[in-house]
């Protein structure tokens, strides 16, 4: 009995970080099938994202001038597009615009949003009301008209683009903190925490802000997969990343127009890519609510 | 005679309650406090107790009177020069559980305070941490754990090491004791009578327990909604209660030894709503003794023989002193 105990511990200290990864990975399958499957969509896109030269057989933005709008092939799994490049490979470094646009695009709503809520929850009263209403009136506007506007006005440029969706978004985080605050605010260790002579700054970032973020944290799956579609569909209307960078939303603008003539692959393929995407992100984010919200947890 | 460090005016806190209603917290409280003395603050619950601690401490802010501490009036500073002042003036809180931050380790708890008011370098800070620790007697094991992992007694302790970390001139106690086991209660208590001989900190003792006031406390005030019914010596105010309500409670107040015969009043009615307090006397609609003048007029403050000081109308006349009933 005790000699199993021992070698059991002894493998255990001797598992490659690649088991302990595994049983990681296993443990949050077993808490949440969804986080985990959205984990894994994720994680797939993130290979291709981060060793997209190594993956792709072509140059995204070669045009083979002869092979132009052609099938899938051996040559071109996914076939080539009207200007000739091979569109695996564009589908493939689209995966950078996905991640490039809705990871600083988050952290930037998280930057704006977090502290209005922590501000506007814990001072209340006028300077509340002002903060709330004017975030309110920004999400009054369907957010991809709002955002249209926006980036066709100062200018079409990838960071132009995430500067305004990570703006347009930091209302939901900065909701998601007021309300987490609020109900803080009157808590026993905020007022010891005064007591003891805290200044208001400290009361926010040491002392709200580390038990208000889960909630905030929890929707940041939801919010990239959010910031992943706006872009693509910005894209798509020919506003901020235009052809023939290798977008997704580009692309598939580019391939709708082939879709009649009955070339589908040019926008099938970047098409299914963000859907996956979306799709895994959003797995992600309602994994996170369920392992948030202990009534949402499925079985036990 | 030291000044005192706490001097207390007509202290008045009124919450507002929709059209010119208010809850009457706090009335009209006159009070002093010593350098290295204790004043214990009892009542009932809704008495006003607490709230009249944290207005002192400017946690709330008072409607009416005037605060003056270290002979500095604070009554109306603005909070950003209150803030340095919390340094000599800490407070300790009711429910240990909710008062320490969930996310912070108890080496940063402790040390904060010390971080807030005091220049010092990390490592000097680190080694009154763990003084501060020892002081409370906590072991200094517990300083890398979050709050979750200890006792209500060991957080109170905590508490108790953040209120003293700064070596402050007042610590308004707010019901440190009545949260946690009788078996960890003595403990406390001990560990703060400890502390008052060592650092002849001032403090405001509030409970409602009076057995644990009478254990802690040089000097005693009774409040009753809202107001200082009878304020005196310990010893005084136990032996000889002047007001009505003091001795009722009292007398509902079981003593030590079994073999003393208790005389039981037992107060009828419950306590009037402070939101609209009775005129003249607010005791007059529970008070065994009650005239028709005390439905009018409102007592002064009489001092009496016995040294303390109440608030009741009948003490010219001794009509203040209930019946001894000896029990059956």
């Amino acid at each position: 009995m005790s000699d199993a105990t021992r070698t059991e511990i002894a493998t255990d200290t001797q598992q490659g970080w690649s088991t302990r990864a595994r049983n990681r990975f296993i443990g949050v399958f077993r808490l949440s099938p969804t986080a985990a499957i959205g984990l894994l969509i994720i994680l797939f896109f993130a290979v291709l994202a981060l060793f997209s030269s190594w993956i792709m057989p072509h140059d995204p933005v070669a045009a083979y001038t002869d092979r132009v709008l052609q099938p899938p092939s051996a040559e071109h799994w996914f076939g080539t597009d009207g200007n000739g490049m091979d569109v695996f490979s564009r589908v493939i470094y689209g995966a950078k615009f996905g991640f490039g646009i809705a990871i600083p695009a988050v952290l930037l709503s998280l930057v704006i949003g977090v502290p209005v809520g922590l501000i506007a929850g814990y001072r209340g009263g006028l300077l509340d009301e002002v903060l709330m209403r004017f975030f309110d009136g920004l999400r009054v506007f369907p957010s991809i008209i709002l955002a249209l506007a926006v980036v066709a006005a100062t200018g079409q440029s990838l960071l132009n683009v995430i500067l305004v969706l990570g703006f347009l978004d930091s209302p939901v985080f900065a909701r998601v903190v007021r309300a987490e605050v609020l109900a803080l605010r009157s808590s026993n260790f905020v007022e010891s925490a005064v007591a003891a002579g805290n200044p208001t700054w400290r009361i926010l970032f040491v002392h709200l802000l580390p038990n208000a973020i889960q909630g905030a944290m929890a929707q940041t799956a939801v919010r990239a997969a959010w910031a992943v579609r706006i872009s693509a569909t910005l894209a798509f209307l020919g506003v901020g990343i235009q052809a023939p960078t290798p977008e997704w939303g580009a692309m598939i603008r580019q391939g709708a127009e082939f879709m009649i003539s009955g070339q589908w692959w040019v926008a099938l393929y970047p098409g299914l890519a963000l859907i996956f995407l979306v799709f895994g992100l959003n797995l992600l984010g309602d994994g996170f609510r369920d392992l948030m919200d202990p009534r949402h947890r499925s079985g036990s | 005679m030291n000044d005192p460090v706490l001097t207390v005016t007509g202290l008045c806190k009124r919450f507002p309650l929709g059209r010119k209603r208010f809850v009457n917290a706090v009335n009209h409280v006159d009070l002093a406090i010593a350098p290295g003395e204790t004043l214990g603050m009892v009542g009932e619950s809704g008495s006003g107790k607490s709230t009249l601690g944290r207005v002192i401490l400017r946690l709330l802010e008072p409607t009416e009177g005037r605060i003056l501490f270290d002979g500095q009036d604070i009554t109306h500073l603005p909070k950003g020069r209150v803030r340095p002042l919390r340094r000599n003036m800490q407070m300790v809180f009711q429910d240990p559980w909710s008062a320490l931050n969930p996310r912070m380790r108890i080496r940063d708890l402790i040390g904060e305070p010390v971080r807030l008011h005091m220049d010092m370098a990390r490592s000097e800070r680190d080694d009154r941490t763990e003084l501060l620790a020892r002081r409370v007697n906590l072991s200094t094991e517990f300083l890398n754990r979050t709050p979750s992992n200890l006792s209500g007694g060991q957080l109170q302790r905590v508490c108790i090491a953040r209120a003293i970390a700064t070596d402050p001139k007042l610590i308004v106690l707010d019901e440190p004791t009545s949260s946690l086991d009788l078996s960890v209660r003595a403990g406390i208590l001990e560990l703060l009578a400890e502390i008052r001989e060592e650092t002849k900190a001032a403090m405001l003792f509030i409970s409602h327990d009076l057995g644990t006031v009478r254990m802690i406390s040089d000097r005693i005030a009774v409040l009753y909604l809202g107001e200082i019914v009878e304020q005196g010596r310990a010893e005084a105010l136990f032996e000889t209660p002047a007001h009505p309500y003091t001795q009722a409670l009292l007398s509902a107040h079981l003593p030590s030894d079994p073999a003393i015969p208790v005389a039981r009043h037992v107060l009828e009615g419950e306590v009037p709503s402070p939101i609209a307090l009775p005129a003249g006397c607010k005791f007059h609609t529970r008070c065994p003794v009650a005239i028709e003048r005390c439905r009018r007029d409102v007592p002064a403050a009489l001092t009496v023989p016995s040294g303390q000081q109440a608030r009741c109308l009948r003490i010219p006349e001794g009509g203040n002193i209930l019946e001894r009933k000896e029990p059956a």
